[in-house]
């Protein structure tokens, strides 16, 4: 039985507004592990067990990493440097917030979504699929999106890891002697960004806690 | 020597540079560029142009033309790192992150390589610019960059498109290439982010991009169209054709009326327009010979150009400026003489385009030529040292001009 290409999209769907709307200091993270879970079904039906392997070590990757990259960024004492959490500038106050955009961005995306999935077949010509794109299309719009209403260094971040998980899910459609390693390669980008993210977390934590001790 | 090596170099010197020099040492992140320079000449020389159109493939050597312009591009960053009055050394990092993603993405026929290679570098300047002036400028850029290589990334699992020339995946990944290769060049309407940085930014910050990034990224988006790209081949190259002509003529205009501190830059870019708008439009032609002359007289005069007017060098800039307008024996005279005749052989439209930013161009050159500077008197030897570094440039783009082929040649390839 062949699985349901509904059941599919609504996993990969969930997984995406879940990464569209996270916010805060663990963002990143949260992201990689809705994504890789919401996709983790559409990977299986066309990866087998070694594709749900390659999300899940994306997950744990990015979950490891975040949290190294922020007990890093607090100990290591010869770095300063910005919050990733704190816009970049000052907008004025508006009517609707960047979650808003963030919400209206994640409808929008679904007709552009659909259409891709019924008209790009992915893979090589004798093992084409075509319709079944729909919760990858989705998480990467969704990724782009957030990468162009980004406020803060943390936005931006995990944008990178939306784009980079359903790509590499995309690898793994495609099929052929490539199709693992360009997921594995492609997935990389995620954890990367959380370490990132991470780091940059741990410094601003650090500068915010030796403010506190200085004015105290 | 693998280009990976190189590459590993690059980014183990960069690391090194910021975390070991010191303020008296700074002038020492030259090195950076200038050992990833020397490393690039060892490089394995293949026989086939990478284009990143084909499946996973292993990096082994570089082309002649690419290993022309990453030579090239890694001199005239160490040139520029000379030439500045001041040195913040965590440059080194950024220097040789983009350096070494440079040459990965020279390097790889791979898609998806080139892209993340690509992403690695563009990260690592937002981080820099973000972090050096946070603004809507700096974060602009981060948008807009992240999102040219999110579409490159995007684009990868689709490729090759082997049996699949006709249809709606070829216009898909056309889109996607160019919307990625337009971000990237700064390209308008992608290219706004590029001006706000450079009013907001050190010159210093914004040269990785300017010299490392910008030729790789234009040489790589010349080859596209030569792979088997199908019905998204006239998409890529039309869209690039329209918003390069397009960018051409509004960096041009800007280059006359803006401020003199972003001048050079708006006549960068709006040469790097004209250079993807020309090679798009007429692929097989003598476009490519002229984008490469005029990328070859933007790394000659950059290390000048993008050294404060007030820090000096009031003649080689101006000599500078000259080689910029267009006028014989500049050598940008023969590149858009070369552009020109690549746009005119499609329709008048281009022409009558290239043409009204070619006089902007011109306009904007006099007038950085004829702008007045309070200097102070050079006296010693390490004063006089850029002013001798600067006329030595002066002197190889005056040779390009008087052997443009010659040189490109001898640079490039034949």
């Amino acid at each position: 039985m062949g699985a349901s290409a509904a059941l599919l999209s609504a996993a990969g769907v969930i997984g995406a507004v879940v990464a569209m709307m996270v916010d805060g200091r663990r963002a990143v993270a949260i992201a990689v592990v809705f994504l890789a879970a919401g996709l983790a079904p559409t990977a299986a039906t066309f990866g087998g067990a070694p594709g749900v392997a390659v999300l899940g070590a994306c997950a744990i990757a990015a979950v490891l990493l975040a949290l190294a990259g922020s007990i890093a960024g607090r100990i290591l004492p010869w770095l300063s440097g910005l919050d990733p959490t704190i816009p970049a500038f000052a907008p004025s106050d508006r009517l609707f917030g960047p979650r808003s955009s963030r919400a209206f961005g994640a409808a929008a995306a679904i007709p552009v979504a659909s259409w891709v999935s019924f008209n790009v077949p992915i893979g090589q010509i004798t093992t084409a699929v075509q319709g079944l794109l729909f919760p990858i299309a989705y998480a990467w719009t969704c990724g782009v999106i957030r990468l162009l209403v980004a406020r803060t260094l943390e936005d931006l971040a995990v944008g990178v890891a939306m784009v980079s998980v359903p790509t590499g899910t995309a690898w793994l459609l495609r099929s052929g002697a490539d199709s693992f390693p360009g997921a594995v390669l492609a997935c990389v980008a995620a954890p990367l960004a959380a370490f990132v993210a991470g780091w940059l977390n741990g410094r601003g934590a650090r500068r915010t806690h030796s403010r506190v001790e200085a004015e105290g | 020597m693998n280009p990976l090596v190189t590459a590993a170099v690059w980014l183990a010197l960069g690391l090194l540079a910021s975390a070991a020099l010191r303020r008296r040492t700074a002038r020492l992140v030259a090195v950076v560029p200038l050992v990833g320079a020397g490393l690039t000449l060892l490089v394995a020389r293949s026989s086939t142009v990478a284009v990143p159109l084909g499946g996973l493939d292993a990096i082994t050597g570089l082309d002649r033309a690419g290993q022309g312009v990453l030579v090239a591009a890694g001199l005239s960053m160490t040139l520029v790192i000379l030439l500045q009055p001041s040195i913040d050394v965590s440059v080194g990092r950024t220097i040789g992150i983009v350096g070494a993603a440079a040459t990965i993405a020279m390097a790889s026929s791979d898609p998806l390589v080139t892209a993340l290679a690509l992403t690695a570098a563009v990260a690592t300047l937002v981080l820099r610019w973000i972090g050096q002036s946070p603004g809507r400028a700096t974060l602009a850029a981060g948008r807009v960059t992240g999102t040219g290589t999110a579409a490159l990334i995007a684009a990868s699992p689709l490729l090759p498109l082997a049996g699949f020339t006709t249809g709606d995946r070829p216009i898909v990944v056309g889109a996607l290439l160019a919307t990625g290769v337009a971000a990237l060049l700064a390209v308008y309407p992608l290219g706004g982010w590029a001006a706000g940085i450079m009013a907001s930014l050190r010159p210093l910050d914004i040269a990785p991009w300017l010299i490392l990034l910008v030729p790789v990224v234009l040489l790589i988006g010349e080859r596209i169209p030569g792979g088997v790209l199908g019905d998204g081949s006239p998409v890529f190259e039309h869209v690039l054709l329209v918003v390069g002509l397009g960018s051409a003529v509004w960096g041009g205009i800007w280059a006359v009326r803006g401020p003199a501190a972003m001048r050079y830059g708006r006549v960068f870019m709006a040469d790097i327009a004209l250079c993807i708008a020309a090679v798009e439009g007429a692929p097989v032609s003598p476009a490519l010979s002229g984008a490469l002359i005029i990328v070859m007289t933007h790394l000659t005069v950059a290390p000048i150009l993008l050294r404060s007017a007030d820090a000096g060098l009031l003649w080689p800039r101006r000599v500078a400026w000259a080689l910029l307008s267009g006028v014989p024996p500049a050598p940008t005279f023969w590149g858009r003489l070369l552009l020109l005749e690549a746009l005119a052989a499609g329709n008048v439209g281009s022409t009558i385009a290239a043409v009204i930013a070619m006089a902007a161009i011109f306009i904007a050159a006099v007038l950085a030529c004829s702008t007045r500077a309070r200097l102070r008197p050079a006296s010693g030897w390490s004063r006089r040292l850029p002013d001798l570094a600067a006329w030595l440039l002066i002197a190889v783009g005056i040779a390009i001009g008087l052997a443009p082929h010659s040189v490109s040649a001898f640079v490039f390839g034949g």
